[in-house]
């Protein structure tokens, strides 16, 4: 079905090659992850498949590459359209046409497919991802969720028989997360469809797929095997599997049912460990360092903040949680002003924004957007952050720049040009840009974003080490594993409206939607993490 | 014929449910602005002007859907048709100082505004602000009531993948607008206080590549999805007939204007754009596609086409008093003429508000 020989493939201008003498064979009508850290390849993997590399993206391929018994190299992508459909990242970037409709036809049309088929086919496609009560809906009126489902239908429109997904669910909330891979499971299943999907939040796609391919940063082999196998060979797991593995549990649970087997038995045993050792709550000593009463944020007439309290203080981890569109982005600009409520007070350190600028609101405050790109814009890395402090006409202290490069890993890159740097790398670029000013608070917007693990885990790091240092800091995320290795606490919002708020123990073991994994196995524990079972197991042989 | 599918529509309630999206021809709606157009920029006389204006606003009334944008409602249309028409008023009798009926004298020696300010000046001014109020009327009417792409649908095939690109260039705009709204927060959050010019140029490098990002990873999800954009061929027909069409336009526009040949110069022409089409045709067979909703053209549209044809055609040829559409003010301002069988063909243009 899928077979590359020894392929290599090097981008135009790239000094080493994307992909270096890869050979696999995939089998047909599996749902197949693809794994690895950012820069391993994956994204140029998939595009091997279709033939956007090297048709679109130019560089220089060698090795054979067979998919439904073309070669992509030598036929063109129109001609694999109809054999391999493509999903994108971003589901805002693939959109061509304005309505659900148009947008799935839009492959037929170009295909030349008479209007009677066309007909049948849209019909046919808008059944199978449930999308036909949205059909005349303009595509910008849709949630992220159904957004990424009209772009799997645009995609399989032409029926293909291999379906590639890059990181289609890196943007989503968990439930829209879960209906979109509760889709492509049917697909997988009904249709005997083929489907390699990249993504790094393997605790979400885990559950739902038959293999593993793991390609590695170095010159590592490519591994490929069925899941479990696969996760008995390599480090990348999640918080499920690492508890597994390190507890010998065989075979290695995959799914929380599975993990459910082992759990309840292991904690029978264990339960006196549990003896609620919640996190110590950081002692609150003089004033929040933001402080918000009663505010309400409109847009037209959709109230988006209805009234909300808040306060931040300093030495605490905030995480803020919530489905897609419950208000969590506004009310991190409106602490910032870049969204002025019609209602109630805002305060950072003790003074009220009301009136202040957003420049100088931002001196006391660190605020990181959804994408880093935006903020970046300097000729190097050290630029960046002189720029932030001209602006803020603060002294650019060499050592003091220095220190924080050191801290964020960056100082080998401190005349790198930032956006030439991986995602990783720029999200800490832009977090030092931002956090120049020593600010006493830091917000942070979906900080996990298309982050590997190990980018994650130096995030979580620093996010700890910041706040340990007296750093107030408040994190809007879908990421339940982040909010449960860092929170302090936890804040869920729905609709404009907080409507939980308290020790992570407490507000996410109990929530269908925001638990982490290790919440479901051991639901009465107050466990969140693995290091919190180990932690209680290690105490328990004492 | 019909295939009967499990949730599709049959072909009727299918053609029922397109018509209720757009309910006049975007070709129908071309063809009521070309009208406009023809009858705006050939007669200045205030009865006609005045009744395209009527109509159009009739027309905007009645038929345009309110648009979404919140930036459509900035400035409303009567504040805007009435700027233009005193600006033009105003500029007009400031810069032109013929006319009998002097309102008052400027010394002569301040350049360009010196001397006499008429009240002929100031009417001239107006008819013609009022001709390009009929012109913004109109696109507005036509911007609000056929989107962007089904314009664009009317592109020959050949043009199909610039048509394709060209929309999506349109639906760049609002994102772009939105990209850099993005920036000057992420700038403002980083202490970046936005002051003259000067202060803008950081923004632009974000910006562009950001543009450059989003345009090549829509084109790579076109691609995906089957879009060619240059299909490569070894028929090299359409490129030599195209341009030998169009040397053929130039050298016999070249003969009509510079050595007077007029039946030569003709045949070229005529033989040149024969040629072009044929070009177009071949490039167009090139690239195969097809329409999935395409428009229904009814007997409304019909209607709206022969109409505003109808109003087009008693301007441009002499059938009725062709003197009536030169009104000019000057030397005197005298009260202009009025044809009914002119002003009835004007209000042709109503066609799209009936029903």
């Amino acid at each position: 079905m899928i077979r590359l020989e020894h392929v290599t493939y090097t981008y135009p201008d790239a000094a080493s090659p994307a992909l270096n003498d890869v050979s696999l064979e995939l089998p047909e009508g599996q749902l197949i992850l693809v794994i690895g850290p950012s820069g391993a390849g994956k994204s140029t993997l998939l595009r091997c498949l279709n033939g956007l590399t090297p048709h679109f993206s130019g560089g220089v391929l060698r090795g054979a590459i067979h998919v439904a018994g073309l070669d992509p190299v030598s036929v063109t992508p129109r001609v694999l359209s109809r054999h391999v459909g493509f999903v994108f990242q971003d589901p805002e970037a693939q959109f061509v046409t304005e309505t659900v409709e148009d947008e799935i036809a839009f492959a037929l049309e170009n295909a030349a497919m008479s209007r009677q088929e066309m007909r049948v086919r849209v019909e046919e496609t808008l059944d199978l991802l449930d999308l036909t009560p949205l059909r005349d809906r303009p595509i910008k009126t849709l949630s992220g969720g159904e957004r990424q489902r009209v772009a799997i239908a645009a995609a399989l429109a032409l029926r293909p028989s291999i379906l590639a997904l890059d990181e289609p669910t890196s943007q989503l909330d968990p439930k829209s997360a879960e209906d979109v891979l509760n889709s492509l499971v049917r697909l997988n299943q009904d249709l005997g469809l083929t489907i390699i999907l990249a993504e790094h939040r393997l605790e979400r796609v885990l559950p739902y797929v038959d293999s593993i391919l793991y390609l590695p940063d170095d010159d590592g082999p490519v591994l490929f095997d069925d899941v479990r196998t696969m996760m008995g060979k390599i480090e990348l797991a999640p918080p499920l599997v690492r508890l597994g593995k390190a507890l010998g549990w065989r075979p290695l649970p995959l799914t929380i049912k599975e993990g459910l087997r082992f759990s309840r038995p292991w904690f029978a045993e264990h339960s006196v460990a549990a003896l609620r050792r919640s996190k110590p709550q950081p002692a609150r000593n003089g004033e929040p360092s933001i402080r918000a009463r009663g505010v309400k944020v409109r847009f037209g007439q959709q109230e988006a903040l209805r009234g909300i309290d808040l306060e931040l203080w300093p030495g605490e981890i905030v995480v803020l949680m919530g489905r897609n569109g419950a208000g969590k982005t506004t009310l991190l600009r409106s602490l910032v002003g870049l969204v002025r409520p019609h209602a109630g007070v805002i305060e950072v350190a003790g003074q009220n924004i009301a009136g202040q600028q957003v420049a100088d609101i931002c001196r006391k405050v660190g605020y990181l957007p959804q994408d880093p790109n935006t903020l970046l814009f300097a000729e190097s890395v050290e630029q960046e952050l002189r720029v932030t402090l001209r602006n803020h006409r603060m002294d650019a202290e060499e050592r003091k720049i220095a220190a924080l490069l050191q801290r964020l890993k960056l100082h080998d890159k401190m005349n790198a040009y930032p956006r030439d740097l991986s995602v990783g790398e720029r999200q800490r670029v832009a977090l030092a840009a931002i956090s120049v000013t020593q600010p006493g608070a830091l917000l942070l917007d979906e900080p996990t974003r298309g982050l590997d693990y190990a980018a994650k885990q130096e995030l979580e790091r620093m996010l700890r080490e910041w706040r340990d240092e007296g750093m107030a800091i408040l994190v809007v995320t879908h990421d339940v594993e982040l909010a449960a290795a860092i929170a302090d606490r936890v804040i869920l919002m729905s609709q404009g409206e907080i409507i939980a708020e308290g020790p992570p123990a407490d507000v996410l073991a109990t929530s269908p939607l925001f638990a982490p994994q290790i919440a479901r196995l051991f639901p009465e524990s107050g466990w969140l993490t693995v290091e919190d079972v180990l932690g209680a197991n290690g105490r328990c042989q004492d | 014929m019909d295939v009967s599918v499990k949730g599709a529509l049959t072909p009727n309630a299918w053609r029922a449910a397109s018509h209720l999206r757009r309910s006049i021809h975007s070709m129908a709606w071309m063809a009521w602005v070309a009208a406009i157009v023809v009858i705006a920029t050939l007669t200045r006389n205030p009865w006609y002007l005045g009744l395209v204006i009527a109509s159009v606003a009739f027309v905007r009334r009645r038929c345009a859907a309110p648009s979404e944008s919140p930036h459509a409602t900035l400035l409303s249309p009567v504040r805007f048709s009435l700027l233009v028409i005193t600006t033009a008023a105003l500029f007009n009798m400031a810069m032109v100082h013929v006319g009998a009926t002097v309102l008052f004298t400027l010394p002569p020696w301040i350049p360009l505004l010196g001397g006499a300010w008429t009240l002929e000046a100031l009417a001239y001014g107006a008819l013609n602000g009022a001709a390009l109020v009929s012109l913004f009327l109109g696109f507005s009417v036509l911007n609000r009531a056929t989107s962007v792409r089904s314009l664009l649908r009317l592109i020959p095939r050949a043009f199909y993948p610039v048509a394709v690109v060209t929309s999506i260039a349109v639906s760049f705009i609002p994102t772009t607008l939105q990209q850099i709204e993005q920036i000057r927060e992420a700038q403002a959050v980083r202490g970046h206080r936005l002051r003259g010019v000067r202060s803008w140029l950081p923004l632009l490098i974000p910006l562009l590549e950001g543009g450059m990002e989003r345009a090549l990873q829509l084109a790579e999800a076109m691609t995906a999805r089957g879009f060619a954009g240059g299909v490569e061929t070894r028929d090299r027909w359409p490129q030599m007939l195209t341009l030998t069409g169009f040397v053929g336009l130039v050298a016999g526009w070249l003969l009509q204007i510079v050595w007077r040949q007029q039946e030569a110069g003709a045949a070229l022409l005529a033989f040149g754009a024969l040629l072009l089409l044929t070009g177009l045709w071949r490039a167009g067979r090139r690239h195969p596609h097809t329409v999935y909703r395409p428009e229904q053209w009814r007997a409304r549209d019909w209607l709206v086409a022969v109409a505003a044809g109808a109003a087009a055609l008693a301007y441009l040829l002499p059938l009725f008093a062709r003197e009536t559409l030169f009104y000019y003010p000057y030397p005197a301002l005298s009260w202009p003429a009025f044809d009914w069988r002119i002003g009835l063909a004007t209000l042709g243009l109503l066609a799209p508000a009936l029903s």
